[in-house]
């Protein structure tokens, strides 16, 4: 088959589209900077969809678990060896991304007699001043986009991650709220449009309703809001919080 | 011992997997003269464990600095205090502070109490040959929460330079001031009022200073406590809930008060 140029593009192609159907109906997540820190945010029902991965970086995904923990854990190992080799200030979102993650996902990707990575990914770090906070979001064939500001969601329809991300950012304003409770009640009502296939342009649905519907829809799942904070006494910025430490 | 790397989520093994770990150097016969860190000591308070060192390190009769760090935080629940030669003991602080952040990012779990102090007793077998040539010797202190009773509580330990563990049942101390130290110690808790354990913070920290300044009078390697000169010692304190950084405005403060 892999003699056959054209037979390689055809199976690629049918890869993409397998991926992109086992993805359907995964939960989206959410990265907010703020002038505080970077907020993730996903909905769950077991599995956990945020984690810490170093001092100032953490790791959103939906998809696969199996999948999330093999990159999750190779995105730890790498940030570690890094930084026992050289230093913990050396360790950076871009080279981890670009150098480590993208590669093996794209080398993934293109080795069609193996099973592709079911995933769809947020990296965050956060610096010492708002303004060089990073979050990337690298996708199941290892391209990635770098983000400096706003609001950065991974959802498994492209359209509606966009149409999800651009009102967010409206939402919040360029800078992002300082308030975290209210950061989160913002997201979680995007993941409510996004999950329900609800519009982002005039058919929004109301606040009222946006407000009803995530907190109707969330229950019985598990809300997992990962927090990394800007400055703090400690080398690891990364903290859980609850909702109702957000008191939501 | 046997192969490291057959040990799961790991972080020696993965140093090990890659050729990078730090502590396997072969030793040569000329080695120089040491530098030396000394001293540091741990006892148990009303609120926790209180762990500090002197700021002293020393080369034979070289004094190399004043303005050394002997009290590490490795983690929220584990402090490190070093005894003997800087340049191991440095190291092993590393390996053990990513060593056990590495554990609880990858395996979204702490390491226990148990595993946290034979991690050390293994680096410390590890740096025998080094340790038997005369060179690199360490006697570290440790001190962790032990999570597993409730309430959680702040526990010491101390080791020989061969790696064996010991549990502290009210204090411990290491390093060429210890003996000076422990003899305060031992006599502070059978006749003192209050013991050790029944101090407060500020009476604590006080007592923390002054067995420093004891220590000095009788070992040259112990750097002591210099209230006028605004040379204090390095003091932290380990409670259920966390490590708290006593800074040296804070013991000036204290020790005033």
């Amino acid at each position: 088959m892999t003699e056959e140029p054209y037979r390689w593009l055809e199976a690629i192609g049918n890869r993409r589209e397998y991926v992109r159907e086992q993805l359907k109906g995964g939960s989206p997540v959410f990265a907010a900077p703020s002038p505080e820190g970077i907020l993730l945010l996903g909905v769950g029902t077991g599995h956990s969809k945020v984690f810490e991965l170093f001092d100032r970086h953490s790791l959103a995904g939906l998809g696969h678990p199996a999948d999330i923990e093999k990159i999750r854990q190779a995105a730890i190992d790498a940030a570690h060896l890094e930084a026992f080799n050289r230093a913990p200030e050396d360790v950076s979102l871009r080279r981890l991304v670009a150098f480590g993650l993208s590669p093996q996902l794209k080398t993934n990707f293109e080795q069609i007699f193996s099973a592709p990575f079911l995933v769809e990914l947020l990296l965050a770090e956060v610096a010492v001043e708002p303004g060089q906070d990073l979050i990337a979001r690298l996708h199941f064939d290892g391209a990635f986009q770098l983000h400096g500001k706003g609001v950065v969601v991974a959802a498994s329809q492209p359209e509606a991650e966009l149409a999800a991300q651009t009102w967010l950012n409206q939402s919040l304003g360029p800078a992002g709220k300082a308030e975290r409770s209210e950061v989160v009640e913002i997201l979680l009502q995007g993941w409510w449009c996004l999950t329900e296939n609800k519009p982002f342009d005039a058919g929004l649905p109301s606040e009222a309703e946006r407000r009803d519907g995530w907190r109707k829809a969330a229950n019985g799942r598990n809300v997992e809001v990962g927090w990394l904070a800007r400055k703090g006494s400690r080398r690891a910025r990364y903290e859980e919080l609850t909702l109702a430490q957000l008191g939501l | 011992m046997s192969d490291p790397s057959l040990i799961a989520s790991d972080f020696f093994s993965l140093l090990a997997r890659h050729h990078v770990s730090p502590l396997r150097a072969a030793v040569s016969p000329d080695a120089p003269v040491q530098t030396q860190a000394t001293t540091v000591f741990a006892f148990h308070f009303a609120d926790g464990v209180l762990m500090g060192g002197d700021r002293r390190a020393t080369a034979g009769n070289i004094i190399v600095t004043d303005r050394v760090d002997k009290v590490l935080e490795l983690d929220a629940t584990s402090l490190l205090a070093i005894a003997g030669v800087p340049a191991t003991a440095f190291e092993m602080a590393r390996v053990l502070e990513t060593s056990f952040e590495y554990y609880r990012r990858s395996q979204l779990q702490s390491l226990s109490l148990p595993a946290k102090v034979r991690a050390l007793a293994r680096l410390l077998r590890e740096n025998l040959p080094m340790t038997m040539q005369g060179v690199g010797v360490v006697m570290p202190l440790f001190a962790g929460v032990d999570l597993t009773v409730s309430p959680p509580e702040p526990q010491i330990y101390f080791y020989d330079p061969l790696g064996a563990q010991f549990h502290a049942v009210g204090y411990a101390a290491s390093g060429s001031g210890a003996t000076t130290i422990r003899s305060l110690l031992s006599f502070q808790d059978r006749y003192g009022r209050p013991r050790p354990t029944q101090m407060n913070l500020q009476q604590a920290v006080q007592f923390a200073l002054r067995l420093l300044m004891t220590a000095s009078e009788f070992d040259s390697a112990t750097g002591g406590v210099n209230p006028e000169a605004h040379t204090f010692a390095t003091i932290k304190v380990l409670r259920s809930s966390g490590v708290e950084d006593i800074t040296a405005d804070r013991q000036a403060e204290l020790l005033k008060s």
